[in-house]
C-alpha cells in the first residue's frame, strides 16, 4: 500500500505515503471492531489512505501548482477490488519500484535494508531495532536520513535499464539475503520476528524471481532462502535447544518450503550463470534430497564447497568446507583443513570454529583437548541456546574423559 | 441476563506508533472479541470531542467535552450479557483493548 501510494505522490513524498497508510490502518482500527467488516476491506483501506492523501495534499502549501493535478490523480486511482487481476499486477509493480528504490546504491546498506522493511514489508520501527538488537531511535534516524537521501538526490521509483538494472538488481539480492541471514542467524532477539523477517525475504524474493527482470541467479537465492526456512520448525526442539542439520527431525521440514525451493533451484538452472547462491542453493538442496541424515551425498557437498570458496574465499566457507573435509576424509582432515583458520583474526574467537574443532577432537578421542575447545568456544560471544549447546558438549566429553 | 455496557476510553497516542502490520494484527483482536456470543451491539463513536450541555442558574450552556481537559476519548461501547459483575469483568480482561494501553469502563444496564 505504501508503494502504490508512493506512486501516487512521488517518492520525495515516501514519508506522507507512509503516514496516510498509517491513517487508514488506524481508522480501521477504529472503526471495525464496532461496525464489523467492510464488504471490501481492501478497497475501503485504499479509499481511506486516498482520502487522507487528498486532504495532505491539500492542506501541503509545499507542492505548489502541482496540488490541483495530483488531487485529481488521487481522486481518480483505480480502488484495488478483489480478483482484478490488473489492479493485481500493478500493486505488484509498485512494490517491486519500491524495493528497487530502496535498494539504491545510493543509500547505504543498513539503510537499505531498514528502509526495504519498513516500507514494503511493512515493520515497524521497534520491530526493526529488536530484529537488528539496534535501539528505536537509531533506526528511526536511519530512516528519515534514508528518505532525506532520496528526496535530495531526487531518486525515483523509475525502474533503470541495462548495466544499471543489473547492478541495483545485485543490490536487492544482496539487501534480500542479508535479511533473510539476519532473520535466520540465531542470536538473542525476539525470534518471532526473526522468523518474520526470513519469511519477508523469501516473499520479496519471489516477488523478483516471478517479475520479468528476473535472472536465473533471483531463482538460485529464492530456493536457497525457501531451502533454508523449511528447517526453521526442526531447528530448535522442545525445550528451546539447537537441534544439527543432521540430526534434524525431518518430517518437521516445512513440505511446502522444500517444494518451493526445488521449484525456483530448477529454474536457476536455465542459462550459464554459476553465481555464490547458485552454489549455496545446491548445498542446501543435496541436504533436502537425503531421506535421512545417513544418506547425505557429503562427497558433493564437499565439491560445491570448493566451488563456493574459489567464489568466495572466506574464512567462514572455508569453516563449512572443513566439516563436509571430515565428513568425506575423516575428522583427522578436517582437523587439518582448519588448523589455518585458527590463526585467522577474523575467526579466532568465533565459537563455531572452536566448536567444529572441539566436535572433531571428540571423534579421536583427544577428550582433554576437546573440552578445552568447548571451553573456549564458550568464552565467546554466543546466544543462549548455542551456550547450552557447547555446555551439553562440554558435559560429555568431560564425563568421556572421566570414564576412561 | 444482566446486560453490562462496555465503554471504551482510549489516548490515541498510544496507536501512532504500531506498525500497519501490528495494527492488523490488533485489529483481528478486536474483531474475534466483538464475535463472541456475549456481545449483544457495539458502536463506534465520531472521534471528536462531543458536546455538552450542562445547566447553569437554570439556563444549558452547551461546550465541548467532556473530557477536553484528557488526552484520552470514548471510542466507542460494546453491549454484552454477564451474569454478575465479576463476570463482566472477567469476560472484558481478555479484550485487545487493554493490551493496547486502553480504559474500559463497565456499568450495569439498569433493570436488565
Amino acid at each position: 500500500m505504501v508503494a502504490h501510494l508512493t506512486r501516487l505522490l512521488g517518492s520525495g513524498n515516501l514519508q506522507l505515503a507512509e503516514e496516510t497508510v498509517q491513517e487508514a490502518m488506524l481508522r480501521a482500527l477504529q472503526t471495525w471492531p464496532y461496525q464489523g467488516l467492510p464488504e471490501n476491506p481492501t478497497a475501503w483501506l485504499f479509499r481511506v489512505a486516498h482520502n487522507a492523501a487528498i486532504d495532505a495534499v491539500r492542506h501541503n502549501q509545499l507542492l505548489g501548482d502541482k496540488t490541483d493535478a495530483l488531487v485529481v490523480e488521487l481522486s481518480r486511482a483505480a480502488i484495488p477490488v478483489p480478483n482484478d487481476p490488473d489492479i493485481e499486477e500493478q500493486l505488484r509493480d509498485d512494490e517491486l519500484r519500491m524495493i528497487f528504490m530502496c535498494c539504491h546504491p545510493e543509500i547505504s546498506r543498513d539503510a537499505r535494508v531498514a528502509l526495504s522493511l519498513k516500507t514494503v514489508g511493512g515493520f515497524s520501527v521497534r520491530e526493526i531495532a529488536r530484529a537488528f538488537l539496534a535501539d528505536d531511535a537509531a533506526i528511526a534516524q536511519r530512516l528519515v536520513r534514508a528518505k532525506r537521501q532520496i528526496r535530495d538526490e531526487r531518486l525515483t521509483l523509475d525502474m533503470p535499464h541495462g548495466t544499471e538494472l543489473r547492478r541495483r538488481l545485485d543490490s536487492v539480492l544482496d539487501v534480500l539475503y542479508f535479511m533473510f541471514n539476519e532473520g535466520y542467524a540465531v542470536h538473542e532477539g525476539d525470534e518471532l520476528i526473526r522468523q518474520d523477517l526470513c519469511l519477508e525475504s523469501l516473499r520479496l524474493g519471489c516477488l523478483v524471481a516471478s517479475s520479468s527482470i528476473t535472472e536465473p541467479r533471483v531463482h538460485a537465492l529464492v530456493a536457497l532462502m525457501a531451502l533454508q526456512a523449511a528447517r526453521l520448525p526442526a531447528r530448535i526442539d522442545e525445550a528451546g535447544d539447537l537441534v544439527l542439520l543432521e540430526d534434524q527431525d525431518r518430517s518437521r521440514w516445512d513440505p511446502h518450503l522444500v517444494g518451493l525451493g526445488f521449484h525456483h533451484f530448477d529454474r536457476s538452472m536455465a542459462g550459464d550463470e554459476v553465481s555464490e547462491y547458485h552454489v549455496q542453493a545446491a548445498i542446501a538442496a543435496t541436504h533436502a534430497r537425503a531421506a535421512d541424515p545417513q544418506s547425505i551425498d557429503w562427497p558433493v557437498i564437499l565439491y560445491l564447497y570448493d566451488q563456493l570458496l574459489a567464489i568466495n574465499p572466506s574464512p567462514v566457507v572455508a569453516l563449512n568446507r572443513a566439516v563436509a573435509v571430515a565428513k568425506v576424509r575423516g575428522p583427522a582432515e578436517g582437523l587439518a583443513a582448519i588448523g589455518p583458520l585458527l590463526s585467522d583474526p577474523k575467526l579466532c574467537d568465533y565459537y563455531l570454529l572452536l566448536s567444529v574443532r572441539g566436535h572433531l577432537l571428540l571423534e579421536l578421542g583427544e577428550r582433554a583437548k576437546a573440552a578445552a575447545s568447548f571451553r573456549a568456544a564458550l568464552a565467546c560471544s554466543c546466544s543462549e541456546p548455542e551456550r547450552r549447546f557447547l555446555r551439553r558438549k562440554l558435559g560429555s566429553s568431560a564425563l568421556e574423559s572421566s570414564a576412561l | 441476563m444482566p446486560q453490562y455496557m462496555l465503554l471504551l476510553h482510549s489516548d490515541p497516542a498510544n496507536w501512532q506508533n504500531l506498525s500497519p502490520e501490528e495494527m492488523q494484527k490488533a485489529t483481528e483482536k478486536y474483531m474475534a472479541w466483538s464475535k463472541k456470543p456475549f456481545t449483544r451491539d457495539g458502536k463506534r463513536l465520531a472521534d471528536d470531542l462531543g458536546r455538552v450541555i450542562r445547566s447553569e442558574n437554570g439556563k444549558p450552556r452547551t461546550t465541548d467535552g467532556p473530557y477536553s481537559e484528557t488526552k484520552e476519548i470514548l471510542g466507542g461501547y460494546y453491549t454484552i450479557e454477564a451474569a454478575n459483575y465479576d463476570e463482566a469483568v472477567k469476560l472484558s480482561l481478555a479484550h485487545p483493548h487493554l493490551e493496547l494501553g486502553g480504559t474500559i469502563e463497565i456499568r450495569q444496564v439498569w433493570g436488565s
